[in-house]
């Protein structure tokens, strides 16, 4: 994805500059570079670059120079020192000479990925002169939320409310009903998005290995090992932390995050260097977390920390509008990946969709539909390539043709409009049957 | 016919890479197969940092490309390029070379017990990664996609081994 950022690498040393352009180049950057500050000079008067990276040490004028030069011409460019672990001293002379950061050759990829990810946010922060909330006027970098009811318009409305925000968001909603979807759309369209969304799947931490998960741990906690951990909140910072099932916390973790959330800061396991982390908290529950608290099973302070927005997904049942354009939806997306060609789905078989309460939302409703794009073959869904026979049975009818009409329909549907079979298990004759055929006008479905 | 030639240099576990051939295949709708060649790395061992050059490894490799081939180099050595201090892989933009290494994907490696489902996955997500910018993608910012860039190890544990539908199409 191009993210419309440019990038100038000044650097003498032809492989520095073609690994990193690579690099920003992968990162979706237009990318230039310049051997010397001369030639950096007269680029950076013709273009407007958003961030500039200068090695300190250059030939001729030196990164120095060069920084406070750029700062005379584009003083909103974003300039980042590369330095030598040698001269760090002159990097610090650099910042105060307004640079935006300095990294340590060679770098850290994490290191660098996290300088130039804070540096575009700020970048695109800078180019908003309105608020961030004003300028989502409608969702981007999603992929497709379905849905016309009312009760999904009511969350993605939400969701473009919060997204311009940095408040914690509690996203409430039975099992499949798109509780990581909204978490990641609400990522999406915040100034977070260049960085990632970091999920902590609460309840399946074991409880005597939570503090490494959280904190992470030195190298030296553990013989040997070559490389530290990182822990969760170290890999969240600048980042969305995802709380999923959050109901499912332990006591203890409850409070190891309730600490961490007021100081932002904590240590590795078997270390003592300080660790600071931003992050913004998004948390999924499909429990009601307020009754948990009134029973004790909850600490009411995290509570409290935590639900400063809420956002409820209704169950599929209740919006049942959203049954049509979804299951279109994954049709078309399971028969494309499949290689099915273009498919769709016949009138039964719509009509026992809608007819199903789903009491695994939309998940159960994506996988109803993946499985019948296996099994099923023709261009089209028929309610036989449907888990749902019974739910197309469930009568809507009163009278007793109505029933027989159906009833007879049903039957024919299910053995293939093969006329022998179908009469057989009605216990008529085929003569018999298709005079009740012609009565009732029954037509062989699509 | 255009092919995926996986190549492992200098790595253990030649099954493994079998194993997710079919996985590798499906994701880019290529045929995609094992093929072993003999090449000495020990040129590219840079002793001041104990690493190898990921960079000069490619350029030793593009001779073993056929026309309209792409391949990967798997290895088990850990790689770094001039500027960065290790990387997990490298590729360029439409190239039809790439690099893979699972030095830095083993569990152990950071204190943490040994799991080696964990390791393929985390390999597999790297290949098809770095196979994706040879296929011309670049990075993306959805959460899940096997394209985000991944700069620690347990990050990678973040993502899926599949393109999102945005990627996919751009893959077309
Ligand atoms: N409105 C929607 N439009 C399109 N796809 C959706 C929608 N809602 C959910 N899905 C899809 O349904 C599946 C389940 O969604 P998701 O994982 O976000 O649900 P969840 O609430 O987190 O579920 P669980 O409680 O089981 O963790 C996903 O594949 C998701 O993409
Ligand atoms: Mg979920
Ligand atoms: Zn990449
Ligand atoms: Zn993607």
């Amino acid at each position: 994805m191009d993210n419309n950022l440019s990038i100038l690498i000044v650097d003498d040393e032809l492989s520095v500059r073609d690994s990193l352009s690579n690099w920003f180049i992968e990162d979706g950057y237009s990318v230039d570079t310049a051997e010397d500050a001369k030639v950096a000079l007269k680029k950076i008067e013709a273009f407007n670059f958003h961030i500039i990276l200068v090695d300190i040490k250059l030939p001729g004028m030196d990164g120095l120079e060069l920084n406070r030069r750029i700062k005379s011409i584009n003083d909103e460019a974003v300039v980042i020192i590369m330095t030598a672990f040698a001269s760090v001293d002159s990097a610090v002379q650099a910042l105060k000479d307004g640079a935006y950061d300095y990294v340590c050759k060679p770098f850290d990829p994490d290191a660098i990925t996290h300088i130039i990810r804070n540096a575009s946010k700020t970048i695109h922060l800078s180019q908003e002169n309105i608020s961030l909330q004003d300028r989502i006027k409608s969702l981007v970098n999603v992929e497709d939320i379905i849905g016309e009811s009312e009760g999904i318009l009511k969350v993605l409305e939400q969701v473009r409310v919060v997204a311009g925000t940095d408040s914690t968001v509690i996203i409430n909603g039975d099992s499949g009903t798109g509780k990581e979807l909204i978490a990641k759309a609400i990522h999406m369209n915040s100034s977070r998005r260049f960085f990632p969304m970091v999920i902590v799947h609460c309840g399946a931490i074991a409880e005597n290995l939570m503090e490494s998960e959280l904190f992470g741990h030195e190298r030296g906690a553990f013989t040997g090992a070559q490389y530290a951990r990182k822990g969760k909140f170290e890999m969240a910072d600048g980042a969305t932390l995802f709380l999923d099932e959050i109901s499912t916390i332990s006591m203890k973790m409850q409070i190891e995050l309730l600490r961490v959330l007021e100081a932002k800061t904590f240590t590795r396991v078997g270390g003592n260097r300080e660790f600071k982390s931003d992050f913004r908290v998004i948390c999924a529950t499909n429990r009601d977390l307020q009754a948990m608290v009134n029973a004790g099973e909850f600490r009411e302070d995290l509570f409290y920390r935590l639900n400063v927005f809420s956002i409820t997904i209704p169950p599929l049942r209740e919006r049942t509008e959203d049954i049509k354009p979804l299951s279109e939806h994954f049709v078309k997306f399971y028969a494309e990946q499949m290689n099915k060609g273009t498919k769709h789905i016949g009138r039964r078989a719509a009509k026992a969709l809608n007819n199903y309460d789903f009491p695994g939302n939309v998940r159960e409703l994506e996988n109803l539909i993946e499985r019948a794009i296996v099994i099923g073959t023709g261009d089209t869904v028929q309610l036989k390539d449907l888990p749902l026979d019974h739910v197309a049975a469930k009568p809507t009818w009163e009278s007793i043709q109505e029933m027989e009409y159906h009833h007879i329909q049903g039957i024919l549907e299910k053995y293939d409009w093969n006329i022998s079979r179908s009469a057989k298990a009605l216990g008529v004759d085929r003569v018999t049957l298709y005079s009740k055929i012609k009565k009732y006008k029954i037509e062989k479905n699509k | 016919m255009s092919r995926i030639k996986i190549i492992p240099l200098q790595f253990a576990g030649v099954e493994v890479l079998e194993q997710m051939l079919p996985l590798i295949s499906a994701r880019f709708k290529i045929e995609t197969l094992v093929s072993t060649h003999r090449m000495d790395l020990t040129p590219f061992f840079n002793p001041v940092r104990s690493q190898y050059n990921a960079n000069d490894i490619i350029q030793k490799m593009v001779p073993l490309v056929d026309e309209g081939d792409k391949i990967v180099g798997v290895t088990d050595l850990d790689l770094f390029i001039p500027v960065l201090s290790y990387i997990f892989g490298q590729a360029y933009l439409g190239g039809s070379v790439a690099l893979v290494s699972g030095h830095r994907l083993v569990n152990a490696r950071y204190g943490l017990a040994d799991d080696p489902k964990l390791f393929s996955e985390r390999l597999l997500k790297c290949i098809i990664h770095e196979l994706g910018h040879a296929f011309g993608l670049k990075h993306c910012l959805l959460p899940g996609c096997v394209m985000v860039s991944t700069t620690y190890v347990e990050e990678m544990d973040q993502k899926s081994d599949q393109f999102c539908r945005s990627c996919k199409i751009q893959l077309k």
